[in-house]
């Protein structure tokens, strides 16, 4: 396994590899009673996900060493990587309509699966890697999900246009800092999209919540 | 005969001498403002007078004793703030007013504390500062907002002179804010910054209007309703859980309810007849921190005859206790004021339990076949 920046344009070509795989199926759920359980089920699971980030990030920042495992490390985002960025104007976000708004967090994920396959590969205690691993499948369960919702919407799986699937530059060798500061990054950018995941699926609970939930709220009311 | 005409001559002379010293109190003589050092030591010269110079000086009118003059200079040591004020030095022998010094004694501003903090997620936030021990004397502040390298206005709040507010452009950023504050005062300057995420420094303000009321045939219960902060902007794309306190006032346990969804919560443990304290609080349902608690509503659960004077409450809730007190009632029970054991109830016992037994056995029926 290559340590130079060589790693980084492999890591791109097997992103677009695992791209173009075909779509997960959507499972095959008899009495789905439309989109809401499953996208109930899609905000737990960012939820679990944050959780189980939060423990991760803190030992593998830990891992990386000072200044990444400082609390106020605050250091300028170059731009130089192309992590999908959950920052959105506010209005923008608030308009999103739904197919967008699943499509975007369909996308993020699948790329920062992506790299966070490629951090598995270069992490150096088995420990790390466990924890790697096991977030990973976690990860994919979440965008199993997500296409779950999306088929059940009849909205299909964004297939990559040509020229926007992270395609394999060869950049300048990147440095260990540099090569820590992208690990860095994509802690940041996951935990941001998750906080982020919350508040879409949320938006999208409350305008697909079916009238039978208030129903059952109420028997719980009367103590049956 | 002679005696007014004396007297017009002095009023004629007073009258000119005060014009003459008005034309000698001229707006030139403005005072020198000075600041200095609670503590410290000060001498304050008399103008351009020489050190010899014959002169008194006085403070807010009132004449300073000669011991505390070196030649024709003022010394004041260890200053405390009783020695602010206005220090005039005149000519001894002419009283013409030499020089005027208006004095502030205070401190140099120690660290100011900041603090930010979104209530109005996702529309903004606002910063908050003040200083930990008072100067005494007029302080500017001077704030400055970074986002990454980007300067964001910090907006002055109308009516809040140590406070100033931030509008979101962008959600769900990765780059930190940092807010810097610098204070300064005659007597120095001091600074602080603070670095902060955008989803840390999220906190409601407390729910409102929390209204708790009984709950009519029910003696253990407390229905109890509140409204979403009417600051927090969208609660529809940004819903808020909230988490409910309450305990009888005769003890200091609270307990405790979190609420993900709804303005409303029945209680239905609350001891019979006992006054109790309820409180609310919100949080986003992902990020941030618990508001305050909001302010507290009282109500005591519904009893069945008006509330007596203390004398005759006491047998009535020695015979209450052993029903509703101890045991949590079982669900299916209707509320019959047999149960109760009132002074005014009927007088034959036995004719009561009967009906109560039918009664429960046709709940018990209804509430099964519910069950399915």
């Amino acid at each position: 396994l290559d340590e130079n920046g060589d790693s980084w344009g492999m890591l791109a070509c097997l992103c677009t590899v695992l791209w173009h795989l075909p779509a997960v199926p959507a499972l095959n759920r008899t009495g789905d009673p439309g989109p809401g359980p499953s996208i109930q089920k899609t905000y737990d699971l960012t939820r679990y996900l944050e959780h189980q980030l939060r423990s991760l990030a803190g030992t593998y920042l830990n891992y990386l060493g000072p200044p990444f495992n400082e609390p106020d490390f605050n250091p300028p985002r170059l731009g130089a990587d192309t992590l999908p960025r959950a920052t959105v104007n506010l209005e923008v976000w608030r308009s999103l309509n739904d197919k967008l708004r699943l499509t975007q967090n369909y996308e993020a994920y699948s790329h920062l699966l992506c790299y966070l396959r490629g951090l598995n590969r270069q992490a150096a205690t088995a420990e790390l890697r466990r924890s790697l691993a096991h977030f990973c499948t976690s990860l994919q369960g979440l965008l199993g999900s997500i296409a779950g919702v999306m088929a059940t919407l009849g909205y299909p799986l964004p297939q990559p246009l040509p020229g926007t699937e992270p395609t394999w530059t060869p950049g300048p060798a990147h440095s260990d800092f540099l090569q820590k500061m992208d690990d860095f990054w994509l802690l940041k950018e996951l935990q941001t999209w998750l906080w982020r995941s919350a508040k879409d699926f949320n938006r999208l609970k409350k305008k697909m919540q079916p009238p039978a939930a208030a129903v059952t709220l109420h028997l719980e009311a009367h103590g049956f | 005969m002679a005696a007014p005409v004396p007297w017009a001559c002095c009023a004629l002379l007073a009258a000119a001498a005060a014009v003459v010293y008005a034309q000698r109190h001229s707006p030139q003589e403005t005072p020198h403002v000075q600041y200095e050092r609670l503590g410290s030591d000060v001498t304050l010269p008399c103008g351009t007078a020489n050190w010899d110079a014959a002169v008194t000086w006085r403070v807010n009118g009132t004449d300073l004793a000669p011991n505390l003059l070196n030649g024709s200079q003022l010394m004041l040591r260890g200053l405390e703030l009783g020695h602010s004020g206005l220090y005039a030095c005149f000519h001894r022998d002419s009283w013409h007013l030499r020089h005027q010094v208006l004095l502030h004694v205070g401190l140099p501003p120690r660290e100011p504390v900041l603090s930010c903090r979104s209530n109005t997620y996702p529309k903004g936030f606002y910063c908050s500062w003040h200083l930990p021990t008072p100067t005494y004397i007029p302080n500017t502040f001077n704030v400055t907002v970074l986002h990454g390298s980007k300067i964001m206005v910090c907006e002055k709040d109308p009516a809040l002179k140590n406070r100033c507010h931030i509008r979101y452009m962008h959600l769900f950023s990765t780059i930190k804010y940092k807010v810097s504050i610098s204070v300064s005062n005659a007597l120095g300057h001091n600074a602080t910054a603070i670095t902060f995420d955008e989803f840390t420094i999220v906190k409601p303000d407390p729910p409102e209007n929390v209204v708790a009321r009984p709950v009519p045939s029910n003696p253990r219960r407390l229905e109890v309703t509140w409204q979403t902060p009417s600051t927090w902007p969208d609660p529809e794309s940004f819903p808020l859980k909230f988490f409910l306190r309450y305990r009888p006032l005769i003890l200091d346990q609270w307990q405790h309810v979190e609420l993900s969804d709804g303005t409303a919560h029945t209680i239905t443990d609350a001891y019979a007849g006992k006054e109790y304290i309820i409180q609310v609080a919100a949080k986003d349902n992902e990020i941030g921190t618990w508001s305050d608690w909001s302010v507290a509503a009282h109500a005591t659960p519904w009893t069945e005859e008006p509330r007596h004077l203390t004398t005759e409450a006491q047998p009535a809730e020695t015979t209450t206790s052993t029903t509703s007190s101890l045991a949590p009632p079982p669900t299916t029970k209707i509320c019959d004021p047999g149960e109760l054991g009132s002074g005014g109830g009927p007088s034959a016992p036995f004719l009561i339990s009967v009906p109560v037994t039918l009664a429960l056995a046709a709940a018990a029926a209804t509430a099964s076949s519910l069950l399915i």
